[in-house]
């Protein structure tokens, strides 16, 4: 019972990442309904941004605020760039154009950060060394790195919903995702909103990024591809217009993978189990929770008016 | 003011006419006069050209999106790879069972899509793109026992008069790519000039409307599912035609992303679209590639390899920008100031003739 406590704990460490990336999804669904294929790579770019950064001397969490702030800037660039004039010209043109993104921030990445396809050491905000952990009853052990990168991201999250319940703009990012033409009648500056959405977003996942290469030890042109898969998979999970939803699909997914990664190998009959055989598990289970629910966990129905 | 053709005019007729010996003897063209590295090149695109037209069957005319498309072209690969080299099947009849399975594979997908709209559809495709690689390693590891599945090896027939050679069996292939390429696009024309055609655009269009009509929307969306899916086997099968080996990395989510990106540039919903579009993605990828190498006037630090894919991402996005319809959207946006094709009037009840006067230029159909 014990390693059941310990793999489920590590999950949640893992998955909270993914919320936090969901999170990001989620923020730009409801702004524009599009999905951000980007949105990953964008973080990786970040990523190794922060990696560079703290490869000249500068202490990592500062690497990690400057390349989240950068991110934000980057974020709002392509709303307003590219994002806003394309989504005035064709439904179809928004997809492509996230798509190309996804390309050229990848190769970018590949591009400007030497060794980036074989991977570069990233270091981690939280002490690691072997000794640093809790010990829980049952013999399990969790990690002060995994309890670092929970409690971070519950923070940024609860941080996240304070902005969305009681702030003004928060307000007004919700009432854009609700209806969009009454609150540009309303005086809201949609435009604007839109901006920060993209922006906000593009800086959590430059964050979700650095968790991961932190907890990795390593950041590689791969790394974000998974980790945007399982992302989107939570965001849809628990409904792609619903912040709550995000996070407790993010969280559910995390413990789904670890669970399927580390427990019952001898269930599968096979030597075969990488992260991918975890993956399509937690797809698997999506795939039975939105034939049920089509519109995920907490996902609004959108009634068809006739 | 533009010129007016009536769709099947003779003036209509003699254009397309034009048109279609213009784009045979540009083949016959090209299969005298090239290398067999650029007709297994022209082989490959149209590889990609057949599984776009197959997407685009579903996506742009149904109006459900599918990223598991790699799935099915993987599938088709993998069961005629492994029913000629394992079970010794005739080539020709593993590709009738390859699309057979896939027709099944895509109806059964279908089904889930019919609950499911827009990007959750997407998500759950993505879940079959990526289950796949999974499957596929499995099969390997304990059917095959190797890490890769042998290609077909498929063998110019004697009535040919082409042997076994390099040369003629590229050659070969380029003419399978070619016919196959034709058949699916004329399946596809044909299902989309048809009543089951307009039905599909209808349910695309507005469901609930397609419904009260008396379009069945059940089996309208999982046959269109399963007949796209049987089209993507083509390219499957004609895959494990060409590659000599086949493995769990050769359809990832990527190439089902290639093939989104190849029906999106040449234009979704348009007949010739995702023919034209996996053409000039796949040359224009091709060019960058082998060109970037040479490229010395780079600053040593970056590497040239991801330039070329650089590169493409920036060119996608700007190509965008002008042409948002995709490619042939924006030849027929150009070209319809120069002549209009009027539709034929659509042969239906007596009573519904008097309406056929007031179509307008502006809704004339595919060319």
């Amino acid at each position: 019972m014990g390693h059941l406590l310990q793999y489920v704990l590590n999950g949640l460490a893992r998955g909270s990442i993914y919320s936090l990336i969901a999170l990001g999804l989620v923020v730009i669904y409801r702004g524009t309904g599009h999905l951000n294929f980007a949105q990953g790579e964008m973080a990786l770019f970040a990523t190794f941004g922060a990696w560079w950064i703290n490869d000249h001397g500068v202490p990592l969490w500062l690497a990690i605020m400057i390349a989240a702030g950068g991110a934000f800037v980057v974020g709002g660039v392509i709303e307003f760039g590219l994002i806003r004039p394309a989504g005035k010209k064709s439904p179809f043109a928004v997809v492509v154009i996230t798509i190309g993104l996804f390309q050229a921030f990848n190769s970018l990445s590949g591009l400007l950060f030497k060794g980036a396809a074989t991977g570069l050491p990233f270091g981690t905000l939280f002490p690691n060394k072997p000794t640093d952990f809790f010990r829980l009853p049952g013999g399990a052990i969790w990690r002060y790195e995994y309890v670092g990168v929970l409690v971070t991201v519950l923070v940024i999250t609860a941080l996240l919903f304070l902005l969305f319940q009681k702030t003004k703009v928060g307000l007004a990012m919700r009432m854009v995702a609700n209806n969009p033409d009454s609150a540009k009648l309303a005086g809201v500056p949609t435009n604007k909103i839109l901006m920060l959405s993209w922006a906000l977003s593009a800086s959590i996942g430059a964050i979700g990024g650095c968790l991961v290469a932190g907890i990795n030890a390593n950041v590689n042109l791969g790394t974000m591809f998974g980790v945007f898969l399982l992302a989107s998979a939570a965001a849809t999970l628990g409904g792609l217009d619903s912040p709550l939803g995000a996070v407790v699909g993010g969280l559910s997914l995390g413990v789904i993978e670890s669970l399927v990664t580390n427990y019952p190998k001898s269930w599968w009959g096979s030597t075969y189990i990488g992260a991918d055989t975890a993956i399509a598990v937690a797809f698997l289970i999506i795939l039975v929770v939105l034939l049920v629910r089509p519109s995920g966990l907490f996902g609004s129905t959108r009634v068809e008016r006739v | 003011m533009p010129f007016h053709i009536r769709e099947s005019s003779p003036l209509h007729w003699v254009l397309r006419i034009i048109s279609v010996s213009a784009l045979a003897a540009l083949a016959v063209y090209i299969a005298s006069d090239s290398a067999p590295s650029t007709l297994g090149k022209i082989t490959e695109a149209c590889t990609l050209a057949i599984a776009a037209v197959s997407l685009n069957l579903l996506l742009g005319f149904n109006g459900q999106i599918s990223l598991g498309h790699s799935t099915f072209v993987g599938l088709a690969a993998f069961t005629a790879g492994y029913s000629v080299n394992a079970w010794h099947w005739n080539p020709w009849v593993s590709l009738g069972v390859a699309c057979l399975v896939c027709f099944v594979l895509g109806l059964i997908l279908g089904l889930p899509a019919l609950r499911l709209k827009g990007p959750y559809l997407a998500l759950v495709t993505l879940a079959v793109a990526f289950v796949w690689p999974t499957v596929a390693r499995k099969f390997l590891d304990q059917t095959v026992k190797a890490s890769t599945l042998k290609g077909m090896r498929l063998r110019p027939p004697t009535w040919t008069g082409l042997s076994n050679n390099r040369t003629d069996r590229a050659l070969f292939l380029f003419w399978l790519a070619i016919v196959l390429l034709v058949v699916t696009y004329v399946i596809v024309r044909n299902i989309r000039k048809s009543r089951i055609g307009r039905s599909l655009v209808a349910v695309r269009d507005n469901e609930t409307a397609a419904a009260v009509m008396g379009v069945n929307l059940a089996i309208t969306k999982t046959v269109t599912f399963g007949i796209s899916a049987a089209l993507a086997g083509v390219a499957g099968w004609l895959a494990a035609a060409q590659l000599a080996t086949l493995d769990e990395n050769s359809f990832t989510i990527l190439s089902s992303i290639k093939y989104l990106l190849a029906l999106f540039l040449g234009g979704a919903a348009t007949l010739a679209g995702p023919v034209v579009g996996a053409f000039s993605y796949f040359f224009a990828d091709d060019l960058l590639k082998t060109n970037a190498t040479k490229w010395d006037f780079l600053p040593g630090p970056l590497s040239k390899g991801p330039v070329a894919s650089f590169l493409l991402g920036v060119l996608v996005i700007v190509f965008v920008f002008i042409a948002p319809y995709g490619l042939v959207g924006f030849i027929k946006l150009q070209a319809r100031r120069v002549a209009v094709v009027i539709p034929r009037p659509l042969r239906a009840a007596p009573l519904a003739t008097e309406s056929t006067e007031h179509i307008s230029p502006a809704v004339a159909g595919e060319i």
